[in-house]
């Protein structure tokens, strides 16, 4: 028998770390002066909650969910049956090749479609047309690890003779990086994360560092993950890392509330294009935002479960925000990575306070995830574009099913309805396995 | 590598009886215990225990001790093609045969490509920037490449960079052979990888994993560190062109070499030597001299090249960082290793590739290549310190 990996010290035995004044000090300004400045110039996103990125917030702002019974396999013998699906999801809609649709796994056509959206949004309806400073950089928790698991399948029942030659195609994890880059003649800079749930933000950071370094004018930036099939509800379910509310999947995913039982597995892609800004005023494209900064790291403390000191997800968002020379004051709006599982809502809100003390508690929190669950290496590039959204529309997205009060979790986490408010900067969380942790700052274009 | 010998052998970590190729570079009589607790041991992969084990070396070489300090200026980048791979599949044997109840609460820290990062970390307490880059077999000089960039950008003072993968097991002998990419020379296993030799016939399939710890120039005098060489270029990027094979103009590969001078401002005349990646393939090696001959036009005929992987193999993430330590030791030693088994000339493959024997060449300038799977290349520049 195998203990529980996840037993972890009980909520109240969290220390508290708060940032001297020193510290506090010390956070002021390390700008790049010197530095491209980059902007979000086109969205692309394949959720739960819709295929636009329109229709996508219009339904986060609405409140609405999209989790409900996993149809992808079946479910009668897993602790938990639901999930966030992408439904009726036609890869052929975005000129993909239905042949060549069958010899991709579902990470890559998610990518594809949101990346083909993006490139349109931002006015690249017929490609980058072989543009050598024009990259891709994707996250991905697991690439076609489901395609891979299906692959071994097929090899123990029909042995080593039968095997695809196209299985590198399924199953390598840099294989929507790459399909992005093939579609859509993207010849610069490429490369994928895979830095577990936080990836999509990482991938959008570092994009954005590319485009900065001078290494790139145009960046595809995000994520893209499908992994709703029985080995990853095995594994996460004898972590006890999901949540078994399956009569109610709508009210599944309840970050911050006490009653969080665990978190929902969605799947999709988003994909942001960046620029540079000056390449994007010369051929006057239509900006959502700026990215200002992002900071990566590692809390090297436990495979799965988050450090309930939180100093990895203190420090990096106190690094992103030293990245984007802004200090605590500036931050008007935090979107969390929220998974609704006991530790991590918990743990983040101490993140929060270290980092913003007694302003903690006048800054509006939500979490995506209360909507669409947690869809791995694409849950940070869907919170990139929320954010973008809510900086375009000046509207925040609430946190659905908080009804009651934890007393780990006591900030404000825009409860229920969705908000006006004045945003000039957003910041967003992502904390993964491995202890992986990304933070992302955007800005209302100026 | 300088006495040009083989670490290629017959297979010993699976059954290869029925398979075409039963061949590979394997790394021998590791044991994982001399750098972690046997009970942990158990909960990693084979790729990660290689990491420790790069790393733990790395950090006593570089006078760092047995770990760092908890700093978050200290960071780690690893690549790597699949890591936890094998171990994925060996768990959903069990999973197929006994069902949901069985799959271990540890699964995630085994076949979660950033785990070896993860360990690496938490084991020598770097609690800075981390990365997992999967970017094929370009992996290991992509790590050191973004670990470098990190370093120049601010976020760290000192970063564990490099690669590891540990893929040799059934069901990948059993998808390169659909490939139709390994050599199939089982009986002479020492001499089966012929990087740029006319009967070359595909790639051997190595192991292990490389690190290297790089500095701030400025931290690394301030401790009085001993310095083996400096990075001033790295470029990576994509063919765009198919997803196993090369594009056979190079376009993606020469833009990558050029990037990467371009980084490091230098001219093709400094390049004194390369590394190339050379698979031994009958698509790259060709692929690969075209791609040297646009960058560098008549001078490529007088840079020396040559393949480490003639010696060791392809292994994945790692070989980009295995080579990047070749290349290290080249700038410090003014040797050149030799590319091994190279008995009968390829018109395509007409450069100057060492062949098997070592050379002294005064060397002050090296370029390494690494070319993968999804047309991803990444090039990198390391110079004598001065």
């Amino acid at each position: 028998m195998i203990s529980n990996p996840l037993t972890m010290p009980p909520v109240e035995m969290l220390a508290d770390k708060r940032l001297s004044p020193q510290e506090l000090a010390q956070m002021q300004v390390l700008a790049h002066p010197k530095r491209a400045r980059v902007v979000v110039t086109g969205l692309g996103a394949i959720t739960p909650l819709g295929q636009t990125p329109d229709e996508f917030w219009q339904n986060l702002l609405a409140g609405k969910s999209g989790i409900g019974p996993v149809t992808l396999f079946d479910t009668s013998k897993y602790k938990t049956r639901i999930a966030g699906e992408v439904k009726e999801f036609d890869v052929t809609k975005y000129g993909v090749d239905a042949k060549d649709a069958r010899r991709m796994g579902r990470a890559t056509l998610f990518a594809l479609a949101a990346a083909k959206s993006a490139l349109t949004d931002a006015g690249f309806p017929d490609g980058l047309k072989e543009n050598e400073r024009a990259g891709v950089l994707l996250g991905t928790a697991l690439g076609g690890f489901v395609e891979a698991i299906e692959a071994h399948n097929g090899f123990l029942q029909k042995g080593p003779d039968r095997m695809s030659p196209f299985l590198p195609a399924v199953i390598l994890p840099n294989m929507p990086s790459f399909y992005v880059a093939n579609y859509f003649r993207a010849r610069g800079y490429n490369s994928t994360v895979v830095t577990a749930c936080a990836a999509g933000t990482h991938a959008v950071g570092a994009a954005a560092e590319i485009i900065r370094r001078g290494d790139a004018d145009i960046m595809l930036g995000g994520g893209a993950d499908a992994v709703i099939s029985e080995i990853v509800f095995g594994a996460f379910g004898v972590m006890r890392a999901m949540t078994t509310r399956n009569d109610e999947p709508t009210r599944a995913s309840r970050p911050f509330d006490k009653d969080r039982d665990g978190f929902v597995i969605g799947e999709g892609s988003a994909i942001l294009v960046l620029e540079r800004l000056e390449h994007a005023l010369a051929r006057g494209a239509r900006i959502y935002a700026e990215v200002l900064g992002y900071a990566t790291n590692s809390d090297a403390y436990h495979f799965a479960a988050p450090d309930p000191q939180a100093i990895g997800a203190t420090n990096v968002m106190r690094d992103a925000m030293r990245h984007a020379g802004i200090t605590t004051d500036q931050v008007d709006y935090i979107n969390a990575h929220g998974t609704s599982t006991p530790l991590n809502d918990a743990g983040e809100t101490l993140a929060v306070k270290n980092v913003f003390g007694e302003r903690a508690y006048k800054i509006p929190i939500s979490s995506t995830k209360s909507m669409i669950g947690h869809s791995m290496g694409a849950a940070g590039a869907f919170e990139a574009v929320a954010c973008v959204m809510t900086l375009r529309d000046q509207k925040i997205h609430p946190t659905v099913n908080y009804e009651t009060p934890d007393p780990a979790c006591d900030l404000d986490y825009v409860p229920n309805t969705a908000r006006a408010a004045n945003i000039n900067i957003t910041l967003s969380n992502s904390f993964g396995l491995g202890g992986q942790n990304a933070c992302l700052v955007l800005s209302k274009n100026k | 590598m300088l006495a040009s010998q083989s670490g290629v052998g017959p297979v010993t970590l699976f059954d290869a009886t029925n398979y075409k190729t039963r061949i590979a570079a394997e790394v021998k009589n590791f044991d994982a215990t001399k750098y972690v607790d046997a009970k942990d041991a158990r909960r990693m992969g084979r790729a990660t225990l290689f990491a420790l084990a790069a790393a733990q070396g790395a950090l006593r070489d570089a006078g760092f001790g047995e770990h760092f300090d908890d700093s978050d200026r200290v960071g780690v980048v690893l690549g790597t093609g699949i890591a936890g791979f094998p171990e994925a599949i060996k768990e959903h044997h069990e999973f197929a045969r006994q069902g949901t109840g069985r799959v271990s609460p540890f699964l995630a820290a085994i076949i979660l490509p950033n785990m070896p990062a993860f360990f690496v970390a938490k084991h020598y307490r770097a609690h800075g920037y981390n990365s997992t880059v999967v970017t094929t077999c370009a992996a290991g000089t992509d790590a050191i490449g973004a670990s470098t960039e990190a370093i120049r950008r601010g976020d760290a003072d000192v970063m564990l960079a490099g690669g590891t993968d540990a893929i040799i097991s059934d069901i990948i002998f059993t998808a390169f052979g659909a490939m139709r990419a390994l050599s199939t020379r089982n009986d002479d296993p020492a001499r089966a990888c012929r990087p740029f030799d006319k009967d070359r016939d595909g790639l051997v399939i190595g192991e292990g994993a490389a690190i290297v710890i790089l500095e701030k120039l400025e931290h690394a005098r301030a401790r009085g560190a001993k310095i083996y060489a400096e990075v001033i270029g790295c470029a990576a990027n994509c063919d765009g062109f198919h997803f196993v094979a090369p594009d056979p103009q190079a376009t993606g590969s020469i833009r990558a070499m050029r990037a990467a001078l371009a980084n490091a401002e230098i001219a093709i005349e400094q390049v004194d030597y390369i590394n190339a990646h050379a698979t031994a393939t009958q698509l790259n090696d060709p692929a690969e001299t075209l791609a040297i001959k646009t960058v560098f036009g008549s001078r490529a005929y007088n840079i020396p090249i040559s393949a480490t992987k003639s010696m060791v193999g392809h292994s994945m993430g790692a070989a980009g960082a295995m080579e990047a330590i070749a290349c290290a030791l080249t700038l410090r030693d003014q040797k050149i290793h030799p590319t091994a088994n190279l008995a009968a000339p390829d018109p395509a493959c007409d450069l100057d590739y060492v062949p098997n024997v070592a050379r002294a060449a005064p060397v002050n300038i090296v370029l390494s290549n690494s070319f993968g799977f999804g047309g991803q290349n990444a090039c990198l520049v390391l110079s004598k310190f001065k």
